[in-house]
């Protein structure tokens, strides 16, 4: 083989600027958005797919000249294309953010052609020796330098083998946001800092008490919000907005959070039987895993703190066509915990308890339990007329002093003024049977004669709705009950008597197709 | 400008005949396409021996395309090309050493004292087989520290990616060559601030260039051009765009004026204004616009698939409209990207309402971008009765509720789309327009805190 000579460039950095540091957030604002496509329900705390908007108020110490201004410890999860720098002097050329963090690999990555000394401890003495030498490679996780004695790859000789550098190569430990900024004179400046991260979500949480009577019932809500991000936000003014956003599916630039020194070295001796360790089977293949991996592992999938705060009402404001949610005092939203704050509390809001089953074709069924539903309208008058927002619903009753849950569903956002429609769920006390007892046609057009039995055991008389959904061109001939219309659909709106039952009879038309 | 140095290390690396010449002094420019696609120039001095010579090219970019490689300098002639991705690993500086002479050094654990002696390499086959002497033994079979040395790094092992070129120099001499070549890894589009204001219907709009690089090398003080269009690539590089494709037509009616920018072509170009480094992985933004008081229209809108019937009310989306003309608007042509809408809350601090893709959108467009639903204001589309006129005729008479909690009274643009084949209007409680064949369009107006009902009778034939 022929042995070629084997030089490095090293390109030096262009005149750098200096670098300063931005003093730590004086003031921080946070506003939590819900996930945009989430219409309704809690939020998962093991995937938080919403995000916020945080503003931060920083001094800077700004001398004349060009500067690297650095802002540390923004969120994790930045999207850094959103980040909006206020309060700078003219002359701010661009703004950055590094992917590249600090890790032991990226180590060995900034000191390549550099440098470096290598420390060789003896197990037995401690006696520690020094040598200088050069990195050359740190290809596919493994480590090949250079010393005076020659080219030898790193802990391949089963030595304690390390390597000391001489700095950190420039980077940083937490995900940095920087601004380059020429400023004609010395000045000392409060600059805002906003951008949007991932990695948050709230939600509405109610409970509904039943009164004894049903005939009213206690609502009561809580907004749950969560930071599921490795950085906190301590007494920072908070809010939630309420109401879908759009968000385009834009993909955030990755971060490489590095990984160890894999130092994968050669076949090592394998006259027996014990299998090579897998690190040095696929270690190239692992350490790209290991990059996009690490991209989105800044947030361990439990969150570790759920806080509950003094029942102290958030303040509602118009924001366009959004609500926005102001809690009241200023509160720590810490890295990875969800928190509750108190949304409303509103007593013996009237309600109509509606049962009902959607016959969705002409066709005989067995008997199935009729759906129960909780009907107000989102009114003053009834105690409510404020915006719902979107969220998850529990329901309770009250059973000789005990609360019993009845029954937990979804809730999507309702406006003022809105019919409010909670879900308890089947009920079996009351059954719908459906026959088909005569079909004709098709000569001229179809004819179907239907008979619906509804039974009720409840000892009270109850309203139920029977909701037709015919197919298109489709009409009721005749029927032995009133016919109502409801969303363009043909509906019966009964009463049942206490431990009794009704039976409707109809006969639908369809024409000859 | 940033100066490249040479650093050669011991004299084992030092220069034989026809020895590689590292280049040096640069000046590199890279031209960034919206498509993760740049044309890279690397324009540096290169001292040319005259006669055949390699010139490696150590930094380039780690995703060149190296079919697109070429070196321009005068009076030289290529011979070829070679793009070594051999990485230098451990494993392989072993792999390349089979048949060649090592140093080992053993350690004795209990005492420390080193022995040298000289082994060849034999296989490395699942473990490396060394002869000693006379002797055949397995590398480091008894877990014993043994150290191996080699003397030197095998010609095309690289701890990067090299470019190598081979050329025939017609003169000796130190004259300035450019390297240029095709890469991906590096990508820009627009980030757009809008402010808007509620109380005078106003925005202020800021546009930000956003650049990005993962193509695993720096570019150290680079001429960074950027141009707002996507070449077609034949090979391997196109990417049909999976966000491009709007959902509703943002650009209700395309521009037809010049500003200022500089075109290449019908691309326009964003220099930017001084050299910068585009470190790897990094995000980068530079502003290009800064707009201030460009009145803005708030609005809604509600689209209907044909028959779309629903039992809850369905939110109406909120739009904002504005021109990018010179006369009241923004006054420039917009790069594609996205913009993102904020407003003043109660306190007076901008919180973000919502955010639209924007594509790349001449000067003198109406843009009309939703930045998402309205919480009070929403319409129920309600198909009251469906009635079959005729064998493919039919008559559909259809109900739109609409209600608005808002204080302030609101004009909802109603679309109803799918109007396909022969459909005509026989009967409506006010009167449309039609948008297309396809749509039927109504203004709606609805009170404060109040409701509205349009019903429109449709005929359909197919």
């Amino acid at each position: 083989m022929r042995w070629a000579t084997w030089a490095w460039v090293l390109a030096t950095a262009p005149a750098a600027a200096d670098d300063i540091a931005a003093s730590p957030p004086a003031e921080l604002s946070v506003t939590v958005y819900r996930a945009p496509f989430r219409a309704a329900g809690s939020i998962n705390l093991d995937g938080l797919a919403g995000f916020a908007l945080v503003s931060e108020v920083r001094t800077v110490h700004l001398p004349a000249g060009l500067r690297r201004l650095r802002f540390e410890g923004v969120a994790d999860g930045i999207e850094p294309a959103s980040a909006i720098v206020t309060g700078l002097p003219p002359g701010v050329i661009e703004k950055n953010r590094e992917g590249k963090l600090l890790s032991p690999s990226a180590l060995i990555a900034a000191a390549l052609g550099k440098p470096v000394t290598l420390l060789r401890t003896d197990r037995k003495t401690g006696k520690r020796q020094r040598l200088d030498g050069t990195l050359l490679s740190d290809a596919e996780g493994g480590v090949v330098f250079q010393t005076s004695e020659g080219i030898e790859a790193l802990r391949c000789s089963g030595l304690a083998e390390t390597f000391s550098f001489a700095d950190v190569g420039g980077l940083a430990a937490k995900p940095t946001l920087s601004v380059l900024v020429r400023s004609a004179q010395a000045s000392t400046r409060t600059v805002t800092l906003s951008y949007l991260a991932r990695n948050f979500d709230w939600a509405a949480d109610y409970v509904t008490t039943l009164s004894s009577d049903g005939k009213t019932m206690d609502l009561g809500a809580w907004v749950t919000l969560a930071n599921g991000n490795g950085v906190g936000f301590p007494s920072a003014r908070t809010q939630v907005v309420a109401g879908r956003v759009n968000r385009e599916n834009g993909e955030v630039e990755p971060l490489d959070a590095g990984g160890p020194i894999l130092a994968a070295c050669w076949p090592r001796g394998s006259t027996s039987d014990i299998p090579a360790p897998a690190y040095l089977q696929f270690a190239g293949a692992e350490s790209r895993d290991r990059m996009f991996k690490n991209s989105v592992a800044a947030a361990p999938s439990a969150l570790q703190e759920v806080v509950v705060t003094a029942a102290q009402n958030v303040r509602q404001e118009q924001l366009g066509d959004l609500k926005l949610y102001r809690i009241p005092e200023r509160t720590t939203v810490a890295s990875r915990q969800s928190k509750q704050v108190r949304l409303m509390d509103r007593q013996r809001i009237p309600i109509a308890r509606v049962y009902g089953a959607d016959l969705a074709e002409d066709e005989s069924a067995p008997q199935t339990p009729a759906h129960l539903l909780l009907r107000t309208l989102n009114s003053t008058a009834n105690h409510l007329g404020l915006p719902l927002p979107s969220g998850h619903v529990a329901v309770f009753a009250t059973s000789s002093g005990e609360k019993l849950l009845l029954h937990e569903s979804d809730i999507q956002d309702r406006a003022v003024d809105e019919k409010v429609e909670i879900d308890l769920g089947d009920s079996p006390d009351v059954q719908v049977t459906v026959e088909k007892e005569t079909a004709t046609g098709p000569v001229r057009s179809q004819v179907h004669a239907m008979r619906v039995d509804i039974a009720n055991a409840h000892r009270a008389d109850i309203k139920f709705e029977l909701r037709l959904q015919l197919r298109a061109g489709g009409r009721i001939m005749h029927a032995d009950h009133p016919v109502g219309t409801k969303n363009g659909r043909p509906l019966f709106d009964l009463t049942i008597p206490a431990n009794g039952s009704v039976t409707v009879r109809y006969q639908t038309e369809y024409p000859r197709s | 400008m940033g100066g490249a140095r040479l650093i050669v290390f011991g004299c084992l690396l030092c220069a034989s005949a026809g020895a590689p010449v590292i280049a040096a002094d640069r000046t590199v420019s890279v031209t960034i396409y919206n498509d993760d696609l740049a044309l890279v120039q690397d324009r540096r001095d290169i001292d040319i021996k005259g006669g055949r010579q390699r010139i490696e090219f150590e930094d380039v970019s780690a995703q060149i395309r190296p079919e697109t490689a070429s070196l321009a300098a005068a009076d030289i002639s290529i011979v070829e090309q070679n793009f070594d991705f051999d990485l230098l690993t451990p494993a392989k500086l072993m792999e390349k050493a089979v048949g060649q002479e090592v140093t080992i050094v053993r350690v004795n654990p209990a005492t420390g004292a080193e022995t040298r002696e000289q082994a060849l390499v034999l296989a490395t086959n699942r473990g490396v087989v060394l002869k000693i002497g006379q002797r055949i033994e397995v590398l480091r079979d008894d877990g014993l520290p043994v150290r191996v040395i080699f003397d030197k790094v095998p010609d095309n092992l690289r701890a990067h990616p090299t470019l190598s070129v081979t050329v025939i120099g017609g003169r000796a001499g130190t004259r300035p060559a450019t390297l240029s070549y095709l890469t991906p890894g590096l990508g820009w589009r627009a980030d757009y601030v809008a402010l808007y204001s509620e109380s005078d219907g106003k925005i202020d709009v800021q546009g930000w260039v956003t650049l990005t690089n993962s193509s695993g090398v720096t570019y150290d003080h680079a001429h960074t051009l950027l141009v707002a269009g996507s070449p077609t690539q034949v090979d391997g590089g196109a990417r049909p765009n999976r966000f491009r494709a709007p959902q509703a037509a943002v650009m209700q009616q395309p521009g037809t004026e010049s500003g200022g920018r500089e075109r290449l072509g019908d691309y326009y170009l964003y220099p930017l204004a001084e050299p910068t480094t585009i470190a790897n992985l990094q995000t980068k933004q530079v502003s290009f616009l800064d707009v201030h008081g460009v009145p803005a229209e708030h609005g809604y809108e509600f689209h209907n698939q044909w028959l779309g019937t629903s039992e809850t009310p369905q939110s109406a989306r909120t739009i904002y409209s504005f021109s990018t003309g010179a006369h009241a608007g923004l006054g420039d042509q917009l790069p594609a990207g996205i913009l993102r809408f904020y407003m003043r809350d109660k306190h007076g601090d901008p919180q973000f309402i919502g955010e639209s893709r924007i594509d790349h959108t001449p000067m003198g467009s109406t843009l009309s971008l939703a930045t998402g639903d309205a919480f009070d204001v929403k319409v129920r589309a309600v198909v009251d009765k469906r009635t079959r006129l005729g064998n493919r005729d039919w008559q559909s008479d259809i109900r739109y509720e609409l209600s608005n909690a808002l204080p302030r009274p609101v004009t909802v643009k109603l679309l109803q789309e799918g109007l396909w084949g022969d459909s005509r209007i026989t009967a409506e409680s006010q009167k449309s327009t039609r948008r297309s064949a396809d749509t039927a369009e109504w203004a709606v107006t609805v009170a404060a805190n109040g409701k509205s009902t349009l019903t429109a009778t449709f005929e359909t034939r197919y």
